[in-house]
């Protein structure tokens, strides 16, 4: 493994802040090593500053890519933290229906936003919610969009293929015949369901208002890994694209507390959500 | 005793009996059936961490049928396929199936092992990850509960606050009556 120097860290620190937002710190010398060496040795790099170097000249943006999937970390499984979606299933969803239904003789167009989709088990969770919610109601069109910023995560979420590692981590067996099909070894999304979603590379810390208003923002457990200022500015620009009566959904561990005062926290049982003011 | 269970599933007394003696002298928890049936059987009253079956066997459950038994009724089981040389194509197909590995005949003991201590490490790293994931779900669950209070605590004292500022700010009214209104929001929380 490529040892990482104290100049390198803080250059490759940055360089890893300006291009995904991530920020790790610098005492862990060892989060770099394990996670860029291979990638350096792959680009036949003798250091991290020769890999930084070489990624900023790349035009093609192939290791910078590839910098991001080592990077960024995928942890995520179907249904985790049963919270959010009991929330989704027993408030959210029936509320905003609520709200919008009767209004017009049109279908009522729902737009849910999963904005760290990882490899899509918390979209593909959702849009479960929903079918059992919903059943194939025609009054409603839902629109489920899931955005990350690693090309292999989208990906696979793309593809809606699950190990059976990744199947068996929260996933009811119930769900499991009715929404996947054995392919091989491992589990394939139906096609049902892989219809009801979509998936695209999104940098959140660029601007994101292109992808218009939405009614649900999920945004879990992706700003921990940010400075303070950079989540004050990416909840800032949530706000401006959650519809005025929309829901927004953070990590059951985080705090909006001295972030984004355009919110405010509401409970619902064991959960969380916020709204604008 | 190693920490693995084994099933072993091979038409033939000789190999079985080899197979057996074997696993045992290594101290593994052994145990043995003549054929897909009998395997079948077993493995529905019993879990076994591996199963290791011969791939042709006769009748209608060969070393395949074994692999999608065992499969289906504990995903956690691995299946390492015996196989002649000839079908080591058909062990390909298997292994797409899910059996962990193949070994060809003859059997090679030294190989054998190896396989053994591979799985056993392999599970004692997921039994390692499931044990930090349930520590990481404990620690998760009492820290967003913690979290949550005093999101809702401190949104409720700030709206307080704010209310505070309107009275307390109000040109309009008398000191007296500001402190009365000040209290009342005070006495509301």
């Amino acid at each position: 493994m490529i040892k990482i120097n104290p100049a390198e860290l803080k250059l490759i620190s940055q360089y890893i802040q300006d291009i995904s937002g991530i920020y790790l710190d610098q005492s862990k010398s060892y989060l770099f090593e394990t996670r860029l060496s291979s990638v350096a040795e792959a680009y036949g790099c003798k250091s991290y500053q020769e890999l930084q170097t070489k990624a900023k000249m790349d035009s093609t943006k192939k290791i910078e890519k590839e910098i991001i999937d080592a990077i960024t970390t995928n942890e995520t499984l179907f249904f985790r933290d049963k919270g959010p979606f009991e929330l989704l299933q027993f408030k959210i969803l029936p509320e905003i229906i609520d709200a919008r239904s009767s209004k017009t003789a049109l279908k009522t167009n729902i737009k849910i936003w999963s904005a760290a989709a990882s490899t899509g088990q918390e979209l593909y969770s959702i849009a479960i919610v929903i079918k059992e919610l919903l059943r194939d109601s025609p009054d409603y069109i839902f629109t489920l969009l899931g955005t990350d910023i690693s090309d292999a995560a989208i990906a696979q979420a793309s593809y809606g293929k699950y190990n059976r590692f990744e199947i068996e981590r929260g996933l009811d067996k119930k769900y499991l015949q009715k929404y996947f099909t054995l392919f091989g070894d491992s589990w394939k999304i139906k096609d049902e369901l892989r219809a009801m979603v979509n998936f695209r590379k999104i940098n959140l810390m660029q601007p994101f208002n292109a992808l218009g208003k939405f009614d649900i923002i999920f945004c879990r457990n992706v700003a921990i890994y940010f400075t303070l200022e950079d989540r004050k500015k990416l909840f800032n620009k949530m706000a401006d694209i959650l519809a005025d009566d929309g829901y927004l959904v953070i990590g059951s561990t985080e705090s909006l507390t001295g972030i984004c005062p355009k919110f405010i926290p509401k409970r619902h049982l064991r959960s969380i959500f916020y709204q604008k003011k | 005793m190693k920490n693995l269970s084994i099933l072993v599933v091979d038409d033939d007394p000789v190999i079985r009996r080899l197979l057996e003696q074997r696993l045992k002298n290594e101290r593994f928890h052994v145990e043995v059936a003549e054929d897909g049936y009998a395997a079948e059987k077993i493995l529905r009253h019993k879990y076994f961490d591996v199963v290791l079956t011969d791939l042709m066997m006769p009748g209608d459950i060969g070393g395949i049928e074994v692999l999608e038994i065992a499969k289906e009724l504990n995903s956690k089981t691995e299946v390492l396929l015996i196989t002649a040389h000839s079908s080591v194509h058909t062990a390909v197909e298997a292994m797409k199936k899910g059996a962990i590995d193949y070994l060809e005949k003859p059997i090679n003991f030294d190989e054998l092992f190896l396989r053994l201590d591979k799985i056993s490490n392999v599970q004692s790293i997921m039994k390692n990850a499931q044990d930090l994931q349930f520590a990481m779900n404990t620690t998760e669950s009492a820290a967003s509960a913690t979290i949550q209070d005093l999101e809702i605590q401190v949104s409720r004292q700030r709206e307080m606050l704010d209310r505070l500022e309107t009275v307390l700010r109000d040109g309009q009214a008398t000191d007296e009556v500001k402190v009365e209104q000040a209290l009342t929001i005070f006495d509301q929380m």
